[in-house]
């Protein structure tokens, strides 16, 4: 590791263990994709649920290239590393929470307006034409078995490594089994004869992942416009940048601190003359202290 | 309190169970409507000459609901509208598997032959109003039982 480049050890085993989490969604998901794709017809709800799972695959895919950039080395072209590629991965995950839940509206919205009529007829197998909307609901009990078990597993260790673009994949992962979820009261309801139910569903879902993707799209801006680190799961102040602040001040005097985030590493600037002994950064941020990536002092 | 749970789950488990058998049912109740009015109305499409097999099947199905078939004459598009806004229950006629209707109205699989491996290629199916779901797996049955 150097001061701009790879993996601090503190957190390197989270992050190894956050990529092979990636590559398990990859797997699973994509195996969703496929038996939902094999027993979809032309339902249109299952069509969007298949569609809101390729695109839920997007987070997951650029974990894993912001966890392969932030290791590569700072060069003449780069100086200052790749780890701002992180941030950038924050941004794109959180505008794809945010197509899949514009889609879901789209979709259902439109077909809530038009009064479509979802048709789910037989399929014939092995002799026998069964209604296709028992086997999409057995589809979609698969669909939701991987990210309700991935989701709860990424959370916590998205918070060790302060990774909003996991966090965000966890929020993906719910938003796919909620979607799952409501997608087989869906077909359920078009069972019983009730043309508005999946669509009905779907907005609701559709509402919330709206919400969430709106939340994290503030924290990504606000990011990559060199805000002041925001927690992984809202909008307001880190709790250990608001220590570090405290720590800071409490040092050097009522003095202008400012902190910025550049993917899951703090810069901090503190307005005065560099003192003699500048602290480390385990008695600034203790248990954190792989976060602080520089703090830099007004010249003389 | 989990004794609650246990007799939601269940009674959730039997009225799934007793729902099995009625699922699924039509959006707008053409089945019923059926057996009320002792009517199933069809149109053949014009240019259908070999209409008859389709025909027996949708009699068979009549039969079995205590109705028979009241052949609806219309024309072209008329029918494509007619069935859409549920003024008749079923469309006779040539269709393909890539049909332009296919989003507007539900097509079967071919009737008393195999599936062409042209999708551009025209052949007898019997097209059904979208969302009459138990009509729909109904003579979906009956297509796939008859015939080949």
């Amino acid at each position: 590791m150097s001061l701009h480049s790879g993996i601090p050890d503190a957190i390197a085993a989270d992050v190894r263990h956050g990529e092979r989490l990636e590559w398990w969604t990859l797997l699973w998901i994509g195996s969703v994709v496929v038996v939902m794709a094999l027993v979809m017809g032309a339902s249109q709800a299952m069509k969007s649920a298949v569609i809101e799972d390729v695109l839920s695959l997007i987070p997951a895919i650029v974990f894993l290239l912001s966890a392969h950039w932030e290791r590569k080395r700072a060069n003449n072209r780069f100086p200052f590393g790749y780890r701002r590629a992180n941030s950038l991965a924050f941004l794109v995950a959180a505008t794809a929470l945010l197509s899949v839940g514009g889609f879901l509206i789209y979709e259902s919205v439109t077909t809530l307006v038009r009064q479509e009529h979802p048709t789910v007829g037989g399929i014939t197998l092995f002799g026998h034409t069964l209604w296709l909307g028992w086997l999409m609901i057995a589809a979609l009990v698969y669909s939701i078995i991987p990210p309700l078990i991935l989701g709860r597993i990424k959370q916590p260790v998205a918070k060790r490594i302060n990774d909003k673009v996991l966090h965000t994949d966890a929020l993906m992962q719910k938003a796919d089994w909620q979607t799952g979820l409501a997608a087989i009261a869906g077909i359920t309801g078009i069972g019983f004869g009730w043309w508005w139910a999946d669509a009905s569903a779907a907005l609701f879902i559709a509402l919330s992942i709206i919400k969430d993707a709106v939340g994290a799209l503030r924290q990504a801006v606000a990011e990559l416009l060199d805000g002041t680190p925001r927690a992984l799961d809202s909008n307001a102040i880190a709790e250990d940048a608001e220590r570090l602040i405290a720590a800071l001040k409490a040092r050097f005097g009522d003095v202008g601190v400012r902190l910025r985030e550049t993917g899951r590493y703090i810069a901090a600037e503190v307005d005065c003359a560099p003192p003699a002994v500048i602290p480390s950064a385990t008695e600034l941020m203790g248990d954190n202290a792989w976060r602080l990536a520089s703090l830099s002092f007004r010249p003389q | 309190m989990s004794g609650m749970r246990h007799s939601f789950a269940l009674s959730f488990a039997a009225l799934l169970l007793a729902g099995c058998d009625s699922l699924p049912r039509d959006a707008a109740g053409t089945t019923e409507r059926i057996e009320r009015m002792q009517a199933m109305r069809v149109t053949i499409l014009p240019d259908t000459p070999d209409a008859h097999p389709a025909l027996a099947l949708l009699g068979a199905y009549a039969r079995d609901h205590h109705a028979r078939l009241k052949l609806v004459p219309l024309h072209g598009e008329h029918a494509h509208k007619a069935l859409e806004d549920g003024e008749i229950d079923v469309l006779v006629g040539h269709f393909a598997k890539a049909s332009p209707w296919q989003a507007d109205i539900a097509l079967s699989k071919p009737v008393a032959r195999g599936e062409p491996d042209d999708k551009e290629h025209p052949v007898l199916r019997i097209a059904r109003r979208n969302g009459e779901n138990a009509l729909i797996l109904a003579t979906d049955r009956l297509v796939s039982e008859g015939p080949r």
